[in-house]
C-alpha cells in the first residue's frame, strides 16, 4: 500500500500556515479597532470626534495662533470655552480692522465678555428656545428663517437649528416664527410667563457675526444644511483652535497630531521604524 | 486533518456572525429577532455545504438537532411578526 | 484529559449564553438609536419626526377673525340681514375651528388662550348684535302699524328702550375688550385696521336705536315693570336674586338673561315678584338682564360673572389588560361644576373628550396599547365663567400582552416537521444501504442462482460503470457495509485489497480498465476460485 504520511505532513503544515493566516487577520481587526478607538474621541465639537456631535466632517483650517491670522481673513470662533487675554482681544481687534471679519458661534454665553471687550452690542442668551412650529418631536429643533443679507447665508431660505440660545442686539440674520417661546420651565408647553415672541438666532453689528448655533457644524446636522455648508466652503473661513472646542483632551490624540505637525518629529519616527528592519537584514547576511 | 471541515465551517461562521454584529453596530440598533435570524441563516447555509454526499459525520447528525430548534424559533418570530402586523 | 476539559468549558460557555439570551428572549430588541442628545444638543437623526400639524396657520386663523369681525358689523350696519347670517356662521365655524386648535396645540396657558376667550366673547355680541338690529327692525315697523293703539303701541316703546340700553350695553363691553386684542393682535403682526373699524360699526349700528327713539318722541315714560338684581356680581353657582314690582297687572313676569329667556315667575298679590337666578354656563363679563311681563318691560339691569379658579383631579384605574378607567371631579372652590367639558390628552396628542356630570365628576374608558402612556385631564373653561385648569400628568405602563398560542403552534409544529424531514432523510440513506446489506446477506445462501442474477451483467457497458458495478457487487458479497470506501474495504478484506486499490485508482484517479483486468475483476466479483 502507498504510504500517504508525507501527504498528511504537507496538510499539517498548510493548517499551521493557515492558522497563522487566521491570527494574523484577527490581530489586523483587532489592532484597527484599537487604533480607531484610539484616535477618536467622543468630546462635543471636536474634530477627531467622528460620531454624530464632532466636527470631523466640517474640513476647515484651523489656525493655531491669533497673531498670525491674515489680513482680511474670516475667523469661526466655534464654542469657545476659555478665555480670551489682552493679547488676543487686541489680535481680533487688528483683524477687524484689516477688514476682515470674525463670525462668533456659541449658544452658552461664555463669549459675551468677548464681545464687550470688543465694543460689540450683540449678547448671547442662553436659553431653552422652543417653537411651536416644528418638524420633530423636540421642541428645541425647528426651522430658523434666514432674514437680512449674509454671505455665509446666500442662497438660503431656512435653516434647521438644534437647542439654539437668542443673540440680543444688532442687526438679526436668522429668526425664529413668532411662535417660539423661552422654555424656562422645562415642560415643553407654553404657558404662564413664556410668551411668544420672533427672536433671533443670529446677528450681525459690522464685522461681528454672533450665532446662537454652534450645532449647525456638528456631524449630524451637516446633512441637514447643506447650502450652508456650501457656503462656508467657498468662503475662506479659518477655525479658532485656541479657544474653539475643536481640539481635544485626549493625550494620543494630541501626540500623533503634533507628530504629523512637526516634519522633524516625522523624520525621526520614520528613521527609528526602519532601523530595526535594517538591523535585522544586516544581521541576515552575516 | 482530522475534523478539518468542522473546524473550517465554524470558522466562517464564528465570522458571518461578526459581519452581522458589525453592520448592527454601525446601524446603532441591536435587534436579537434580526440577528437571530440572520445566524440561522448562516447556518443553515454552512450545514449544506459542509454536508457531504457519503457520509454523515456526528457533529452533522447533532447538527440536525440544531438547526430544527432554530427552525422552530424561526417560525415562532415569523408567525408573531405577522400577527403584530395584521393587529396594527 | 485535555479535550475533556476543552469540551466541558464550551459547553458551560454556551449554557451561559443561551441563559443570558434567554434573559433578554422577551425584549428583543436591545438598544435602538432613540432620542440621543447631550446637554449642548440632539441628534436630529434619531429624533421621532412628527408633522408640523396646524401650528402655522394659527396666525392666519387669527387675522381671518379679525377681518370677519369687521365684515360682520358692516353688513349689520347696512341691515343686509342675510349676509350677515351669512357671516355669522363662517365666523362661528371659524371660531370652533380655532378653539380645538387652541387646545390642539395645547397654547391656552399664553396669550393665544386669552385671544380665544375674548373672541368668544366677541361672537357672542355680535350674535346679540344681530339679533337686535333685526329686531329693531321689526319693532320700526311695527311701531308704524300700531300707531292708533295706545296699549299696543306703549309696549313697542318699551320693549325699544330696552333694546336701546342692552344694545348700547353690548356696545360698551365689545369696546372694552378692543385695547387688549389689538395688543394681542399686534404681538403677532395681525393687522387690526378691520378690527377698529368694526367698533365703529357697532357704534353706529347701536346707535341707530337712539335716532329711531328721537323720531318716536324722544322720551319714554317710566315702565311700570322694575327690576332689581342683587348682587350685581358673582361666581359659578352663585345665585342672583332677581326682583321687582309690577304696578298694574299680574301677568306672569318672563325673566331674560342675555336676550334668553331664563325664568318665568309670577307675581303675588301686591305685584312683587321675586325669583333667583343661578350662575351656570354663561361666559365671565357683564350680562344684562330685564323682564317682561305682557307688554311691560323692564329697564335692563346687568351683573358680572367673575371668574372662577378651577382645579382638577384625574385618578387611573385598570379595567381590564388594556383599558383604564380616568376618573376625577372638577371643582370650583366647593362647588362642583357640572356639565362641563374635559379634555383627556393621552401621550401629548391624541385628544379624548368627557363631560361632568351633575356631581362635577367624569369617568372616561380608553384603550390603551402597550407600553407607557402619559394622561393629562383639561379644563378650558370654555362657555364658563371659569378658570382653565389641569390636573396632574399621571404615568400609566400597560405590559405586553400574553404571548398568543398561534406563534407557539407554528413554533411546535416546525420543529415537528424538520425532525421528520431530517429523520426521512436519514431513513433514505439507511434504507438503500439496508437493501444492499440484505442483498450481500442472500448472495451467500443463493450462490448458484446469482451467476445468473442480471446484476453482475456488465456486457454493453463502458468499462468505468463496469468496474463500479463489479465493485458493489464484490462489495456486497463481502458482507461490507455500503458506506464504506474502496480503502476501507481493502483494508476490511486484505484478501480483495488487490481488487479494492485497482477500483481506487479506476473510480478517483480517473484510469480506464483494460478487458483483461475486467474479466479479471468480473472474475473476483462473482467468487471465482481461479481469479488471479
Amino acid at each position: 500500500m502507498r504510504s500517504s504520511g508525507g501527504w498528511k505532513e504537507k496538510h499539517e503544515v498548510m493548517n499551521m500556515q493557515r492558522e497563522t493566516w487566521a491570527l494574523l487577520i484577527i490581530l489586523l481587526i483587532a489592532s484597527a479597532a484599537a487604533f480607531a478607538h484610539a484616535t477618536t474621541t467622543i468630546e462635543e465639537y471636536s474634530r477627531h470626534n467622528i460620531g454624530w456631535n464632532g466636527t470631523s466632517n466640517l474640513g476647515l483650517e484651523e489656525i493655531h495662533d491669533l497673531s498670525k491670522i491674515p489680513t482680511g481673513a474670516t475667523l469661526l470662533i466655534l464654542a469657545p470655552e476659555k478665555p480670551f487675554t489682552e493679547e488676543e482681544v487686541d489680535c481680533l481687534r487688528a483683524l477687524l480692522d484689516g477688514g476682515g471679519e470674525i463670525i462668533i458661534a456659541d449658544k452658552e454665553g461664555f463669549v459675551n465678555p468677548l464681545l464687550t471687550a470688543l465694543g460689540s452690542p450683540l449678547r448671547v442668551l442662553p436659553g431653552n428656545l422652543s417653537s411651536l412650529e416644528r418638524d420633530h418631536a423636540d421642541p428645541r429643533i425647528f426651522r430658523a428663517r434666514v432674514t437680512g443679507n449674509a454671505t455665509l447665508f446666500a442662497g438660503i431660505e431656512t435653516l434647521l437649528v438644534n437647542h439654539p440660545a437668542m443673540i440680543q442686539g444688532g442687526v438679526p440674520l436668522l429668526e425664529t416664527s413668532l411662535l417660539a417661546w423661552d422654555d424656562t420651565t422645562g415642560d415643553g408647553r407654553p404657558g404662564g410667563t413664556e410668551s411668544f415672541k420672533r427672536r433671533a438666532i443670529c446677528a450681525r453689528e459690522g464685522n461681528i457675526t454672533a450665532l446662537g448655533d454652534p450645532s449647525l457644524f456638528i456631524n449630524a446636522m451637516l446633512p441637514e444644511n447643506p447650502e450652508l455648508i456650501k457656503n462656508l466652503r467657498g468662503h475662506p473661513v479659518l477655525i479658532d483652535a485656541v479657544h474653539s472646542r475643536t481640539g481635544t483632551r485626549n493625550p494620543i490624540i494630541n501626540t500623533l497630531t503634533w507628530i504629523q505637525a512637526t516634519p522633524l518629529a516625522r523624520a525621526a519616527i520614520a528613521v527609528l521604524a526602519i532601523l530595526p528592519v535594517a538591523y535585522l537584514f544586516g544581521r541576515k547576511r552575516e | 486533518m482530522a475534523g478539518g471541515k468542522k473546524y473550517y465551517a465554524a470558522a466562517v461562521l464564528a465570522i458571518w456572525l461578526i459581519i452581522v454584529t458589525f453592520f448592527m453596530v454601525l446601524n446603532r440598533t441591536l435587534d436579537l429577532e434580526v440577528y437571530f435570524v440572520l445566524s440561522l441563516i448562516g447556518l443553515l447555509v454552512v450545514a449544506v455545504l459542509v454536508d457531504g454526499a457519503f457520509s454523515r459525520p456526528r457533529y452533522m447528525r447533532y447538527l440536525g438537532y440544531v438547526i430544527a430548534v432554530g427552525v422552530a424559533l424561526f417560525a415562532y418570530i415569523v408567525v408573531e411578526k405577522i400577527l403584530e402586523i395584521i393587529a396594527a | 484529559m485535555r479535550p475533556r476539559t476543552s469540551h466541558i468549558i464550551l459547553v458551560a460557555a454556551t449554557l451561559v449564553a443561551i441563559l443570558i439570551l434567554a434573559a433578554h428572549a422577551t425584549t428583543p430588541i436591545l438598544y435602538t438609536a432613540e432620542n440621543i442628545s447631550t446637554a449642548a444638543h440632539a441628534d436630529p437623526a434619531t429624533i421621532k419626526k412628527r408633522s408640523p400639524g396646524d401650528a402655522a396657520s394659527l396666525i392666519p386663523l387669527m387675522d381671518e377673525l379679525l377681518d370677519q369681525t369687521g365684515t360682520l358689523t358692516l353688513t349689520i350696519k347696512l341691515k343686509d340681514y342675510e349676509s350677515a347670517e351669512r357671516d355669522l356662521a363662517h365666523y362661528t365655524a371659524l371660531s370652533n375651528r380655532f378653539d380645538r386648535l387652541v387646545i390642539t396645540l395645547d397654547v391656552s396657558d399664553t396669550d393665544i388662550g386669552e385671544f380665544q376667550q375674548m373672541n368668544r366673547q366677541n361672537l357672542d355680541s355680535l350674535t346679540t348684535l344681530l339679533d337686535d338690529s333685526r329686531r329693531l327692525d321689526d319693532l320700526k315697523r311695527l311701531e308704524i302699524e300700531v300707531r292708533g293703539d295706545d296699549g299696543r303701541h306703549t309696549a313697542v316703546v318699551y320693549e325699544g328702550e330696552a333694546l336701546r340700553q342692552k344694545m348700547h350695553q353690548g356696545f360698551s363691553t365689545y369696546a372694552e375688550r378692543v385695547p387688549a386684542m389689538s395688543r394681542i393682535a399686534e404681538n403677532y403682526e395681525i393687522n387690526t385696521t378691520t378690527y377698529q373699524e368694526s367698533t365703529e360699526h357697532f357704534a353706529e349700528a347701536a346707535e341707530a336705536a337712539d335716532t329711531w327713539r328721537k323720531e318716536t318722541g324722544g322720551k319714554t315714560p317710566p315702565s311700570p315693570l322694575s327690576i332689581n338684581l342683587t348682587p350685581t356680581e358673582g361666581s359659578y353657582g352663585d345665585v342672583i336674586r332677581i326682583s321687582g314690582t309690577h304696578l298694574s297687572s299680574k301677568v306672569p313676569v318672563e325673566i331674560y338673561v342675555d336676550s334668553r329667556l331664563a325664568k318665568t315667575t309670577t307675581p303675588d298679590d301686591s305685584g312683587h315678584y321675586v325669583c333667583s337666578y343661578r350662575i351656570g354656563k354663561i361666559l365671565a363679563g357683564l350680562h344684562l338682564v330685564y323682564a317682561t311681563a305682557g307688554p311691560a318691560y323692564s329697564d335692563v339691569r346687568t351683573f358680572t360673572a367673575l371668574p372662577g379658579n378651577t382645579t382638577l383631579t384625574l385618578t387611573l384605574e385598570e379595567v381590564s389588560q388594556a383599558t383604564v378607567a380616568c376618573t376625577g371631579a372638577l371643582m370650583t372652590g366647593d362647588r362642583p361644576v357640572t356639565g362641563a367639558p374635559v379634555v383627556l390628552r393621552l401621550d401629548d396628542t391624541k385628544l379624548i373628550e368627557a363631560r361632568t356630570d351633575e356631581n362635577g365628576t367624569y369617568t372616561k374608558k380608553i384603550a390603551l396599547s402597550a407600553g407607557d402612556h402619559t394622561i393629562r385631564a383639561e379644563f378650558h373653561g370654555a362657555g364658563f365663567p371659569l378658570n382653565p385648569s389641569e390636573s396632574e400628568t399621571e404615568t400609566y405602563h400597560v405590559s405586553g400582552d400574553l404571548p398568543s398560542p398561534l406563534p407557539i403552534i407554528a413554533g411546535t409544529a416546525a420543529l415537528l416537521g424538520t425532525v421528520w424531514y431530517l429523520r426521512r432523510r436519514h431513513q433514505r440513506e439507511v434504507t438503500p444501504e439496508k437493501a444492499r446489506l440484505e442483498t450481500a446477506q442472500e448472495s451467500p445462501e443463493g450462490e448458484e442462482e446469482k451467476r445468473e442474477l442480471p446484476a453482475i451483467d456488465i456486457r454493453g457497458l463502458d468499462p468505468r460503470d463496469a468496474a463500479t458495478v463489479l465493485f458493489h457487487a464484490l462489495r456486497a458479497r463481502l458482507g461490507i457495509p455500503a458506506t464504506k470506501t474502496p480503502r476501507d474495504c481493502a483494508e476490511i478484506s486484505p484478501a480483495h485489497a488487490r481488487f479494492f486499490e485497482r477500483y481506487e485508482k479506476i473510480r478517483y484517479a480517473g484510469e480506464t480498465p483494460t478487458d483483461e483486468e475486467l474479466r479479471w475483476m468480473e472474475g473476483e466479483a462473482r467468487g471465482d476460485e481461479h481469479a488471479t
